[in-house]
């Protein structure tokens, strides 16, 4: 199985009215909108019905709540990792006093025989409030919890902004071809696929040949050279940003091994000096020594993990093969 | 609604007919990649139609990135679609139902006549109930890990609420889903349980327990469409495909309000007004298909479209088991459609409805009306 | 068969670091503004489009859905397009078959980014570490164009100074660089040879919208419509044997069928202005040449003879393009509103006098989604 985690915490700015939710539940409050004769919890920035832009630009924010009633509610048994509790809780449409609209949010009722359509609630807030949806919960009326925090005056900045880390998992069986490539890696061979319907030989295979629209299969595997030309090379000046690595320049280069149709792309340079490398440039794999090639990183997504199995690629100080021609084989 | 479109229902200036369907069966893992499985749609078609690739003049595809977890997963779709030469194609990140919609009105231009429509997706690498919570508003939703199966749970409970439905209704349509699906080659889930069997299983998101779920699945589809003559003569004598052209009588679709507290659940006037601009109650119904993802959807759809009411008695309600047997996502909705289209261009059925929605608790619904010549 | 379309509304927000609005609040400051242009509100709009690519910029999955109520779509049908860079255009494209296919009367097509959330090189890398960012991506190719060319290498330097000035007479424009020069820009950090820090495009929140209308509706709108004459899409596969990433064989085609429908055979006599997607400077004279605008290695000469400047033979990016505001999903509709703008005559201080005629144009992907449409002043209009 291969494992992959898509991961950004996003900062979303609320603009004026999440914010003023935002803000009022960081202060132990809740606040909906007055708008058309209804208070609206959520609030909203606009009229509801016709969308339209609210006379003055903003609605009347007005104090609900922290008591409400149940409407419609269901009993999660088996909570994901996203939920605010890992027990079993209850998500509610809940009407808070005050208001003539429900919002979707979380119950901690302890037991489904605690929930009943019609029943009342309270607002619990968090001891230690991030500015988030989540400072809040609610809990069946008596059960308040003594470490819920009281209402005070905010004498904090409101919030403008909330953070929310996405976090997804992703876990799936090697593909079949994608194992025979990894095992060729592991053998020191990079295997490629040869189409029988355009006659192009694709590295990594990727199990079909995109031309001609046709399905390929093992027996169009074929092992390619692991010496080749550079087709193409960016200089990589590494930008900042959540889960990078990267702090030094770095090329990274596409190479057409001998024989092949499609280029490697994405190949790490570390160790030939940038004013040296060039289109047109031959290079030899030099393969990490059996036993010390890793496939583990392998998933069905990416072109390769060269540095994993190959130590790095050599000059082989042939004459350089042609640069225009090459051009057509960068990617 | 807007006044300006309230008045008459749209009636396409052209004909407009699927000629030829396809799509993979429904698996709890596809062992191959999504492209190769688009790939197998599109080759199956070509070689149902006799139609070449630079046949097909408008291409349009439905997928989700956020599934496989790769931002641009789309665009590795193409190897499967074909683009080259370069083709015209377009790409929704919607139900491939909507794809079709486009399409559809694409061909209404009257410049081209051939088009394919392509839906894909892949749930099985990731945990679908985590990813669909990121549809939510990002604000007061998405931070709560609010997931459609919980939303579900408590669409199902304001039909309880209000005496709309009994549990036991719930299970009748994961019965008979589930029995239908025995004759579908393509379904993931087929067999024969009782009411009584189902309501004694465990709740999973009461009142939803998990037979009231869709199964995970992976999974493709897609169809041609034509218009006029050309549907005539891609379907005349053709012996592996449809016999007659299916014609796509209206189609519409229509969305609400994002909040559920701004809604009533049990009701579902996006699909009451999709039906009424699709023309579905200006004939009889033979076959209905409808994105019944969770079980208590059927009874808030039906009652939108006007079942059994309206309907002449004897319209077969997803015959094929529906997404309780199969849910390809992004694919779902054009699946419904193609089993649709399917029963017509056999020759057994006349008339039908295609129902595909998006969103939780059936928050956007669009609704497409088939029928083969007499 | 297709009726006309125009565009009969337009607006905008201010593009840069958005910190003061939710994505509601973001996409309804253009859609309020380009309903008010069009001297409507939202319950005049049949239908919405709306466009953005990818989700993973945001974090926010089919945002159609969670952005219903602010768009004023509820009881309507919305549609959701999704290409890559191109999506704005391709956005702005479906609107108009929308319209054309006599369908809807008017049409809200929407487009927004909002990169602050989230960060583009991160979503653009898969999630991974070691991405090599959109400009790592195409570097490359344009070495290969300055080979194949022969161009100079102050070509995109003088791109990317001319883009930022006529920014300046763009209020919504994100950069404002009133002391930019061709030795500022040869002087910033050089990114991904030969791309200077300067030479790329900035990282933008925005939202962009124009309203779209039958001939009925166009005829009596407050604005003069900008008729929509043709528009055209292309794709090809991201990577295959053989592939030019230079003269894109897709480009090419696009750019043919374009001209084909509307009648065009001469297209740098016949058009008066564009607005090309240059996210990074060479990308000017690349789509000169890979539009057919002019013959292949003269693009480059345009540029350098001052010809693609406002009052030049052809202007392109007059409102200072993405390389001064580039709020992703936007961008494509952004160029085809501008393109809008100038044939109405309501571009500003950056008006081409007596622009008739004008190209608005999006690239996405590696470089292989193409979308494309030409409006004029005229529905039918005649050609120099």
């Amino acid at each position: 199985m291969t494992h992959a985690r898509l991961e950004f915490p996003y900062t979303r700015t609320t603009g004026p009215v999440i914010g003023a939710l935002l803000t009022a539940i960081r202060d132990g409050r809740i606040v909906g909108s007055r708008i058309g004769g209804r208070v609206l919890c959520p609030p909203m920035e606009y009229d509801p019905v016709t969308a339209d832009a609210l006379v003055g630009g903003e609605p009347e924010l007005v104090e609900i709540g922290p008591g409400g009633t149940v409407g419609p509610w269901t009993w999660v048994a088996h909570p994901t990792p996203k939920h605010p509790f890992d027990h079993p809780f209850a998500f509610a449409l809940i009407t808070l006093d005050g208001a003539d609209t429900a919002l979707v949010h979380a119950v901690d009722a302890g037991s489904i025989d605690a929930m009943t359509t019609g029943m009342r609630v309270q607002a619990q807030f968090a001891a230690e409030p991030r500015g988030a949806i989540t400072d809040l919960w609610f809990v069946p009326e008596g059960h308040e919890s003594p470490s819920g925090r009281e209402p005070h005056g905010g004498d904090t900045p409101p919030v403008t902004s909330t953070e929310h880390l996405i976090s997804l998992e992703i876990t799936e069986p090697l593909l079949a071809h994608r194992v025979r490539f990894a095992q060729g890696l592991l053998d020191g061979k990079i295997i490629g696929q040869r189409s029988s319907a355009s006659g192009m030989v694709f590295v990594p295979g990727r199990g079909y040949d995109n031309l001609e629209r046709v399905l390929l299969t093992e027996a169009d595997d074929v092992v390619c050279s692991d010496r080749g030309s550079v087709s193409a090379f960016t200089v990589i000046t590494p930008v900042q940003y959540y889960g990078q690595q990267e702090t030094e320049p770095y090329i990274r280069a596409s190479i057409l091994l001998d024989g092949a149709d499609q280029a490697l792309i994405g190949v790490d340079i570390r160790d030939i000096p940038v004013a040296e490398f060039r289109v047109g440039m031959r290079v030899q794999a030099v393969w990490r020594p059996e036993g010390e090639r890793d496939v583990s990183e392998l998933d069905n997504r990416w072109g390769g993990i060269w540095e994993h199995v190959i130590e790095r690629w050599q000059p082989t100080g042939e004459p350089d093969a042609d640069p225009r021609a090459l051009e057509k084989y960068s990617f | 609604m807007n006044a300006s479109t309230a008045h008459k229902r749209y009636v396409p200036a052209r004909d407009v007919a699927i000629v030829a369907t396809a799509q993979t069966p429904c698996s709890r893992s596809y062992a191959d990649t999504e492209p190769s499985m688009i790939m197998r749609c599109v080759n199956s078609l070509l070689d149902d139609t006799g139609l070449q690739r630079s046949d097909l003049e408008f291409t349009i595809a439905g997928s989700c990135d956020y599934l496989s977890g790769m931002p641009f997963a789309f665009v590795s779709n193409i190897d499967g679609v074909g683009a080259w030469p370069p083709v015209y194609e377009s790409h929704v990140e919607m139900d491939a139902a909507w794809a079709l919609h486009e399409a559809w009105l694409r061909l209404q231009l009257g410049d081209i006549d051939v088009a394919i429509v392509i839906g894909s997706g892949k749930s099985s690498p990731g945990r679908p109930r985590e990813v669909y919570a990121l549809q939510t508003d990002p604000y007061t939703m998405a931070p709560l890990g609010l997931d459609t199966i919980s939303l579900a749970g408590i669409q199902g409970r304001a039909l309880l609420d209000a005496h709309v439905a009994t549990e036991a209704d719930f299970a009748e349509v994961v019965s008979r889903s589930r029995r239908s699906a025995l004759a579908n080659p393509n379904a993931q889930v087929a067999r024969d349980d009782t009411i009584d069997a189902l309501l004694a299983e465990p709740y999973f998101s009461a009142p939803l327990r998990r037979h009231d779920l869709p199964p995970i699945s992976d999974g493709a589809a897609a169809v041609i469409i034509a218009a006029g003559d050309r549907a005539r003569a891609i379907t005349d004598g053709s012996t592996v495909g449809f016999s007659r052209p299916v014609w796509i009588r209206g189609m519409d679709h229509r969305i609400e309000s994002h909040h559920p507290g701004l809604r009533d659940l049990t009701q579902s006037p996006s699909t009451e007004r999709a039906a009424i601009e699709a023309g579905v109650h200006e004939g009889g119904i033979d076959v209905a298909e409808l994105m019944v993802n969770y079980s208590p959807e059927e009874i808030v759809l039906r009652r939108a479209l006007g079942f059994p009411s309206l309907a002449t008695d004897d319209t077969d309600i997803n015959p094929s088991g529906g997404p309780l047997a199969g849910h390809p996502v992004m694919a779902t909705g054009l699946v419904r459609v193609i089993e649709v289209a399917n029963r017509i261009g056999a020759g057994t059925a006349h008339r039908g409805v295609a129902h595909a929605s998006s969103g939780p608790c059936l928050q956007q619904n669009l609704v497409c009306v088939l029928e083969g010549d007499r | 068969m297709a009726r006309p379309c125009a565009v009969v509304g337009i607006g905008q927000t201010k593009y840069a670091k958005r910190l003061d609005v939710s994505l509601d609040g973001l996409v309804r400051i253009a859609a309020l503004r380009a309903l008010e242009d069009a001297g409507m509100t939202f319950a005049d709009i049949d239908a919405i489009v709306i466009g953005k690519a990818p989700d993973a910029l945001e974090g926010v999955m089919m945002p159609e859905l969670s952005l219903a109520d602010a768009l004023g779509a509820v009881g309507k049908p919305i549609h959701r397009v999704h290409t890559a860079g191109s999506v704005g255009a391709s956005t702005a494209i479906t609107g108009v078959t929308l319209v054309e296919s006599g369908r809807y009367d008017r049409v809200l097509v929407v487009c927004y980014e909002k990169q602050s959330e989230g960060n583009a090189t991160w979503a653009l890398s898969g999630g991974r570490s070691g991405g090599q960012g959109a400009g790592g991506s195409f570097a490359p190719w344009i070495r290969s164009y300055i080979q194949r060319s022969g161009a100079p290498e102050h070509i995109g330097w003088k791109v990317a100074v001319k883009d930022r000035l006529n920014a300046l007479k763009n209020p919504y424009a994100h950069l404002h660089l009133p002391d930019i020069s061709i030795e500022k820009v040869r002087e910033s950090p050089m990114l991904w040879d030969p791309l200077h820090f300067l030479e790329s495009c900035p990282s933008s929140d925005g939202a962009a919208a124009i309203v779209l209308a039958c001939e009925d509706v166009a005829r009596k709108a407050p604005q003069p419509p900008a008729w929509v004459i043709a528009h055209a899409k292309r794709t090809e596969f991201s990577s295959f044997p053989g592939r030019d990433t230079v003269r894109i064989v897709a480009g090419i085609d696009c750019a043919e069928a374009l001209y084909r429908k509307a009648g065009i055979t001469n297209p740098i006599e016949q058009i008066d202005c564009a607005e090309l997607y240059v996210p990074f400077s060479w990308y000017e004279p690349m789509w000169l040449e890979g539009h057919l605008i002019c013959p292949e290695g003269d693009g480059w000469k345009l540029t350098d003879a001052g010809d693609t400047e406002i009052g030049g033979r052809f202007p392109v990016n007059m409102s200072g393009g993405v390389l001064s505001s580039n709020a992703i999903g936007a961008s494509g509709l952004i160029r085809c509103l501008e393109a809008a703008n100038q044939v109405r005559g309501t571009a500003g201080d950056y008006q081409v006098d007596g622009a008739r005629v004008a190209l608005g144009h999006a690239y996405g992907g590696a470089a292989q989604y193409f979308a494309m449409w030409i409006v004029a002043n005229e529905l039918n209009p005649t050609y120099k």
